[in-house]
């Protein structure tokens, strides 16, 4: 544990290193560029938790399969379905909602890892596809049927919405539960040992195909809740598609920095909230580009979660260990 | 204790010293204050050369001749208006937030009411609500929309006499949003005057991407009207209409026919000044200008401020205009043609293709739109917008105007 932790320490002042080498090449200042973006990146808590809440649950949709042995890239097409049954759901239902966005990137998920378990459908070629797919289906229904009257360019709002602070409360909870599941329980310990080793699994009886099934399913629960929490804040879905568009894939970041743990994922999500919210700052008071915030955050998700897929990778045991 | 003691001396001139610094502050803060500005961006930010350069280029173009100090802000995505624009107008530190775009209505809407003593400019869209702290800065795209209208149709005609085939004029749009829909309206204004004063007919046809960011679906649209005939096409689509460009210039080199297309916002000739003659005006710069020169001259409005062609809010481009993006775009490295001979290509194309009688006609629409002798209707909602486009189609010019009439 301390190990780790320290391990960690010194990944993100790497990483710091690297970015101030970046800043001071490009012409900036790089101590108070990176002041700016720590001190107003973590100032204002409600906004932190409104940006990390979805960040935690899309690090939980890959981080669950990923035990299984699989690649669930397909949050992000699980964290679009979410959002728009959220945001359908959520007009006649209120806050039941919140259980029809999930659902359906459970159902999304559970769908994958049959495809997966049962004709060898590989997952990850299956969910770019499905990503796309529904990227445009929510727009199509954005623009079609759920589109604002007065306002052309976005949807009607959503019927009901948790504030941010209790949005992070539930992707806490989450976590936990995530945290439970793996570690607590039999399902769990079994969706562990098909990912580490799929050939000890099946000397013991593990049914590896329901493990897949099940993990899948589990993980798209939470990218539709991911999906859910994001429109949930926002209000509506636009016809950009900016607020939803990368939220299940920095998810993978968030997922890999926390080491593949639930718990740390809490705190790799709000790492990188409070990063990409100071990056604002950074820019109003310095003048850096938008990209370079873009590249520092990337640069650190790179640097804190090389040393574990390294050691993943290292350990023979496949990508899927732990 | 200490060798010293104070003496009343000392400390008499240290207060002096006190109070004169004081003085120094309180009169830099009272009588020569530092308007400072933040421009917050939409989605996409600056790097577009349209839209959101042309925002920057007239507060840029402000804090040198106005001496403000501007601050510039990019949203990573739509869930970062609110608390943005929240903590900003909570420090108050900026005498005016300049909002770029329609994605800022929502935000705006909540946020505003909260903070009565911050002003706001919202460019290029409006909330459809009056606040005192809230000016809202809309085009009359139907004016830019109709003379382009007018001119696509003339070089539709000339490459039809060069080719043969129908006379016909299109364009690839963004979403169906009401900036859009006036630029509808104008657009085939303008062609059905150029039918009525040339007895030509010419086709048209529309076509909304529902993107303002997706070249691939520009280039794929675009593709499509060539390919059903369209000479001429006018992009209407942000960065999605360079991929029109794409396919327009490709149509011409690999000899499948011959076609021009039409830029939008900023000048955009530059991009391939043979086959992008000509580029409609929308001046976001202007905009953003007027807004901070209302706060800077303690002359501030909240309510809408509506820019056309009288107030050069809209138009077309000159060669003049056509240099200077020119010049941006070569000094930026995005395109390895001198300015110089961009605008020469532009000069001799516009020559070649918009003959004396289009000019003329062109003139004459000019100036009755400017003298206020026309003006546009502007829909208030989607099945308005409609009903106009199908009297339009019809050729009902008067059905697009709500004052004056043409015969």
């Amino acid at each position: 544990m301390i190990a780790a932790l320290s391990e960690v320490a010194l990944a993100l002042a790497a990483a710091l290193a690297f970015s101030s080498l970046l800043l001071l090449a490009l012409g900036y200042d790089a101590a108070s560029s990176l002041l700016t973006m720590f001190s107003y990146g973590f100032g204002n808590p409600e906004y932190l938790a409104a940006v990390a809440a979805p960040l935690v649950l899309s690090a939980l949709a890959f981080l669950i399969p990923f035990k299984a042995g699989m690649f669930n890239i397909g949050g992000e097409g699980q964290a679009y379905l979410g959002a728009l049954l959220f945001l359908y759901a959520s007009q006649g239902l209120g806050a039941l909602g919140i259980a029809a966005g999930a659902l359906a990137g459970a159902l999304l998920g559970g769908l994958v890892g049959a495809l997966r378990a049962f004709l060898g459908v590989n997952e990850v070629i299956a969910s770019i596809m499905i990503n796309w797919t529904l990227f445009y289906v929510t727009l199509f229904s954005v623009s079609k049927y759920l589109t604002h009257p007065e306002y052309p360019h976005r949807s009607i709002d959503v019927g009901f919405s948790l504030g941010a602070p209790y949005s992070l409360l539930l992707a806490a909870l989450a976590a936990l539960a995530a945290y439970a599941l793996l570690y607590r329980t039999l399902l769990g310990y079994e969706i562990r040992v098909v990912g580490s080793s799929p050939r000890a699994a099946a000397y013991a009886g593990i049914d590896a195909r329901r493990a897949a099934v099940i993990s899948m399913a589990i993980g798209g629960l939470f990218g539709g809740l991911a999906g859910t929490l994001k429109v949930m804040y926002v209000g509506h879905i636009d016809a950009t598609m900016s607020a939803l568009f990368g939220v299940g894939f920095l998810g993978i970041g968030v997922a890999l920095i926390g080491r593949a743990n639930p718990l740390g994922s809490v705190a790799s999500a709000l790492l990188l909230a409070g990063m990409i919210i100071g990056g604002h700052w950074m820019e109003l008071r310095l003048g850096t580009p938008p990209e370079l915030t873009d590249v520092i955050v990337g640069t650190t998700v790179l640097v804190l979660s090389a040393p574990y897929a390294l050691k993943l990778l290292l350990k023979g045991g496949g990508l899927g260990g732990g | 204790m200490s060798r010293l003691p104070a003496s009343p001396l000392a400390i008499a001139a240290l207060l002096i010293v006190l109070l004169v610094v004081a003085g120094l502050v309180a009169y830099r803060t009272a009588f020569a204050p530092e308007v400072k500005v933040a421009v917050l961006f939409d989605v996409g930010g600056r790097g577009d050369l349209s839209f959101n350069d042309m925002a920057a280029l007239g507060a840029d173009r402000a804090a040198k001749e106005l001496g403000v100090k501007v601050d510039y802000m990019t949203p990573k995505d739509l869930a970062h208006f609110v608390p943005l624009l929240e903590d900003l107008s909570r420090r108050g530190e900026y005498q005016l937030l300049i909002l770029v775009g329609f994605l800022w209505i929502d935000a705006l809407d909540k946020v505003a009411d909260k903070f009565p003593q911050q002003k706001y400019a919202l460019i290029d869209a409006a909330t459809g609500k009056r606040r005192a702290n809230v000016a809202e800065f809309l085009f009359r795209e139907q004016e830019v929309g109709a003379l382009v209208g007018v001119y696509a149709a003339g070089m539709a005609r000339e490459l039809a006499r060069e080719a043969g085939g129908p006379v016909k004029v299109g364009s690839v749009a963004g979403m169906s949003i009401p900036p859009l829909w006036r630029f509808h309206i104008g657009y085939l204004f303008g062609v059905k005057y150029f039918e009525a004063k040339t007895g030509t007919s010419v086709e048209f046809a529309w076509v909304y991407t529902g993107k303002f960011d997706d070249p691939a679906a520009g280039r794929r649209a675009a593709e499509t009207m060539l390919a059903a005939g369209t000479r001429v096409l006018y992009g209407l689509a942000g960065l999605t209409h360079v991929g029109m460009f794409d396919a327009v210039v490709d149509w011409n080199a690999k000899g499948r026919g011959r076609a021009l297309a039409i830029g939008q916002d900023a000048s955009q000739e530059w991009y391939n000044a043979t086959y992008i003659p000509l580029s409609g005006s929308k001046r976001v710069d202007v905009a953003v200008y007027r807004a901070i020169e209302m706060v800077v001259k303690n002359a501030w409005q909240g309510g809408v401020v509506v820019l056309g062609l009288a107030e050069e809010g809209v138009g077309i481009w000159d060669l003049e205009g056509v240099r200077y993006f020119a010049q941006i775009a070569y000094e930026t490295k995005k395109t390895k043609v001198p300015p110089q001979q961009i605008v020469e290509i532009v000069s001799s194309q516009r020559g070649k293709y918009i003959k004396e009688d289009v000019q003329r006609i062109a003139r004459e629409l000019e100036e009755k739109i400017r003298r206020g002798e026309i003006a546009f209707k502007d829909p208030r909602d989607e099945g308005e917008y409609e009903a106009i486009i199908r009297e339009l189609s019809r050729g009902n010019l008067n059905a697009a105007l709500a004052k004056g009439s043409v015969g």
